[in-house]
């Protein structure tokens, strides 16, 4: 038996201001409401009302044989909330058919895992809190952000009660001659890893209205036939895993409407379920499912599934990157041992993780893709605001 | 006295210190009864007859063809910017000649003019050296081309004493008119190509600054500093050299109070960044100052084409979010970012004058100056330290920082200072030099 295993990532940051030195100590709001309203309104309008829509559709259509997982960060709640209420209440209702699972992450989409653990921690279980409270759902499976893994984070994870598995990217210098089709077991043993098979989940992220490419266009029988044949390697009837993880702003927002991502979805799950060995499983039934003795891997370096080269380049492989993101945690350092709230909250906000990726300098190929995402002109432009709004933070500090 | 005087830069069309020195100098000479006929590098054909003060804000244009002027009289501006734009002064001035057409026209002018019988050996000479030298096809060049032959025009039909030509761009422009007209010429340096370049620089400019100088009756220069430059490297006579300091009058309406947008010691970098300025040892200070002095904030004010590669640097040295970028500043942003700021440097490699250190003493501001600057000559309510210098500099910055009275002091004592360098006296020495180059002049042609 293969199981599609469906992971969606949504995610808003609070994006900041073009904010200029003489903005600073003058009272100023430093985020961007009105760019984050219009975009939350975009991207609900594209992305997340007709996509739940047709998702909620597929679970009544398929009787709870078709299953997906979310993991919703705690800004994107937030500016559900303040934006687009009905967006929240849309994934509520997909939370009440039994069929969604919510996976855990950090409330803040932060990098706080590799800069302070202490606020890691604090930031998963204040995200726990909120999938409790918004879709009543005890997380059990846990996502950091942007897949990013290490043999120490499973270790941060399990100290956690109640998570069982971690997912991550299937990396290739990782798993070698090993198949991502497979569950895993972290370095230590004690925790389920679920790795994603980037190939053909990109091909619907990334590749799917590409016209460049030689499989265009994708249809569902071509995919479902790659599906397919991925079991043929699987001779002792062991179960298998296709995890497809990928951004929910696939459908509507990245992939547009006209490039028939909708109709693709639609029709994907009745074709998996038309054949007997093929089939959906949620992260948290997979433990369960893997009958077999799961080979344990060990992650010494840190992966992602960011670019080509599936490491922590997109966030941290520049010098702008790097003094922002310390110049970050050494302040919030001094604001918490203040005892200041009101600050750590926005030191929190800037936490995000797209601040700093909109400082990426890698172009050419992944760059483009880091341009597409970015509200500012450049690396440098978003670097220089989110040092002056670091600058306005210690001075709020020290006022 | 009537001037005819070429510019490359002039409020709003502005790049830098020679736009503010112009308006200031303007301005004073309007005051003391001189008219000046002002040519600008605008999109449209046209000259300022500036004959009051307020005209240097007002700037009324004429246009040089009789039915654009016609066109421009009927047309009703709501703004002075609406009209500065009718005329293309609020952007970059560009050249709606076809090149070829240029050149021939450019040959044209050379034959006329200076392949005639009382044209000496050594005049032809030094116009083959502007024409030889103007010849490319770069933007800058062609702009060069196109105000020259309106200076052509415009010496034919206006009536002036003197020509007044600032910098290497206006010099080809100053010297067609001078032959034109056979009135005299006084060319202003206010930076030569060794100073814009922080080396030896284009010699294409050299060419072009030397023929110019050499041309002129009279050269003029913004410091001491200069004019030993221009004995020493474009060895012209002693005697046609004036050193002319610029000076800085406070805009009427500038707000001068402190206005603290960082609690701790503030210490300002303003200008183009650019090699010239020095910004990487500007950089470089602010590491050292950094490392005993967190609490301080190094502000980078401006753009240049350094500018990356400080920004890039400063991240690289890990200055926290201690080192800050402002990008392009107008007027108002300086002076919000001045009145912000408690310790002004100028670590230029090579300043003919530097009028921005004299704005922020205006500002009550303690100033630090490269000893290679002209305004080093006449401040002395400032610490001069030679750009090299690096390890005095942060001792001088963290001295202040240090001892925040003494700063204080110093930016007091630097404000009464600035305030008596005011432009009447300079425009009393142009006035004086105009004078005497006239009746020079007049001599000459009767003997």
């Amino acid at each position: 038996m293969l199981n599609v295993v469906f992971y969606f990532q949504v995610h808003q940051p609070y994006r900041l201001k073009h904010y200029n030195v003489l903005d600073i100590a003058q009272g100023n709001d430093m985020f961007d409401d009105d760019l984050n309203k219009a975009v939350m309104h975009k991207v609900a309008a594209k992305c997340y009302l007709p996509t739940n829509k047709l998702l909620l559709d597929l679970i009544h259509r398929h009787e709870g044989r078709f299953k997906i997982a979310f993991s919703i960060t705690g800004t994107a709640i937030e500016q559900f909330k303040l934006y687009s209420p009905e967006t929240l209440a849309s994934f509520q209702a997909l939370a009440e058919t039994g069929s969604v699972e919510f996976i855990g992450e950090t409330y803040y989409h932060s990098l706080a895992f590799l800069y302070d653990s202490n606020e890691f921690l604090e930031q998963v279980m204040q995200h726990r809190q909120l999938m409790k409270e918004e879709f009543g759902y005890e997380t059990t499976t846990f996502r950091n952000t942007e897949l990013i893994y290490q043999d120490r984070l499973s270790d941060l994870i399990y100290e956690i009660e109640g998570f069982k598995t971690i997912l991550s990217e299937g990396v290739d210098r990782i798993l070698d001659w090993r198949s991502p089709l497979y569950a895993y077991k972290n370095y230590s043993k004690n925790i389920n890893l679920l790795l994603k098979y980037y190939k053909l989940a990109d091909d619907i992220a990334f590749r799917f209205s590409n016209r460049d490419w030689p499989e265009y266009p994708l249809t569902v029988e071509k995919f479902v036939n790659w599906v397919d044949h991925l079991t043929l390697s699987e001779e002792r009837g062991r179960n298998q895993f296709l995890n497809l993880f990928m951004d929910y702003e696939t459908f509507g927002e990245h992939q547009w409407a006209e490039t028939g991502i909708f109709d693709f979805m639609d029709h994907f799950p009745t074709a998996i379920l038309e054949r007997p060995h093929l089939g959906f499983a949620l992260p948290a039934e997979t433990s369960k499912l893997a009958n077999y003795q799961q080979e344990s891997l060990s992650f010494v370096h840190p992966v992602s599934w960011a670019d080509e080269q599936r490491d922590l380049s997109a966030w941290l492989g520049n010098d702008m990157q790097h003094n922002a993101i310390e110049t970050l945690y050494e302040l919030y350092q001094k604001i918490r041992s203040k005892g200041d709230e009101k600050l750590m909250r926005i030191a929190r906000l800037l936490s995000t993780s797209d601040h700093f990726y909109y400082m990426c300098t890698k172009y050419f190929h992944d760059g483009d893709v880091h341009k597409y995402f970015s509200p500012y002109d450049s690396p440098d432009q978003a670097y220089i605001y989110y040092i002056n709004a670091l600058a306005e933070l210690e001075e709020r500090l020290v006022r | 006295m009537k001037v005819l005087m070429f510019t490359w830069e002039f409020p709003p069309l502005i790049a830098g210190g020679l736009g503010m020195a112009c308006y200031g100098m303007i301005k004073a000479l309007l005051a003391q009864g001189v008219k000046v006929d002002l040519v600008l590098p605008t999109r449209e054909f046209v000259y300022f007859p500036m004959r009051k003060v307020s005209d240097v804000d007002t700037l009324p244009a004429v246009f040089v063809n009789s039915s654009q002027q016609y066109e421009y009289k009927a047309q009703k501006f709501k703004t002075l910017q609406e009209r500065l734009e009718y005329i293309g002064i609020s952007s970059h001035p560009e050249t709606y000649f076809q090149f070829s057409e240029l050149i021939k026209q450019s040959k044209a002018l050379n034959y006329e003019y200076w392949y005639s019988e009382n044209t000496t050996i050594e005049e032809k000479q030094l116009w083959d050296d502007i024409s030889t030298n103007l010849q490319g096809e770069e933007e800058l060049m062609q702009k060069v081309q196109e105000f020259t032959l309106r200076a052509e025009r415009l010496a034919q039909i206006l009536d002036f004493d003197i020509i007044h030509a600032h910098d290497w761009l206006c010099y080809p422009g100053g010297m067609l008119a001078r032959k034109i007209s056979g009135k005299p010429m006084v060319v202003h340096i206010h930076a030569t190509e060794f100073d814009r370049a922080g080396g030896p620089g284009n010699e294409r400019v050299h060419k072009i600054e030397h023929a110019g100088m050499s041309f002129a009756d009279k050269v003029v220069a913004v410091s001491q500093y200069t004019a030993q430059m221009i004995m020493s490297r474009y060895r012209i006579d002693t005697a046609k050299i004036n050193i002319v300091h610029n000076a800085f009058s406070v805009p009427e309406d500038a707000i001068l109070d402190k206005k603290r947008i960082f609690k701790g010691p503030v210490i300002l970098f303003l200008g183009r960044i650019t090699l010239q300025k020095g910004p990487d040892y500007f950089l470089e200070m602010a590491e050292q100052v950094l490392a005993t002095h967190p609490e301080a904030r190094f502000i980078m004010a401006g753009t240049g084409d350094m500018s990356r590669k400080m920004l890039r640097r400063s991240a690289s040295l890990k200055l926290r979010n201690r080192f800050l970028f402002t990008g392009f500043l107008n007027r108002k942003q300086v002076e919000l970012i001045l009145r912000a700021s408690d310790i002004y440097v100028l670590p230029s490699i090579s300043e003919p004058f530097g009028i921005s250190p004299l704005e922020a003493m205006a500002f009550g501001i303690t100033s630090i100056i490269s000893k290679q600057s002209g305004v080093s000559e006449v401040v002395n309510h400032a610490f001069k330290i030679d750009f090299w210098n690096t390890d005095l500099w942060v001792e001088t910055i963290n001295h202040l920082v240090e001892n925040p009275d003494k700063c204080i002091k110093m930016g007091i004592d630097g404000m009464h200072e600035v305030n008596l360098i005011q432009w009447d006296e300079a425009a009393a020495k142009l006035r004086q030099l105009y004078s005497a180059t006239l009746s020079e002049h007049i001599r000459k042609s009767e003997a």
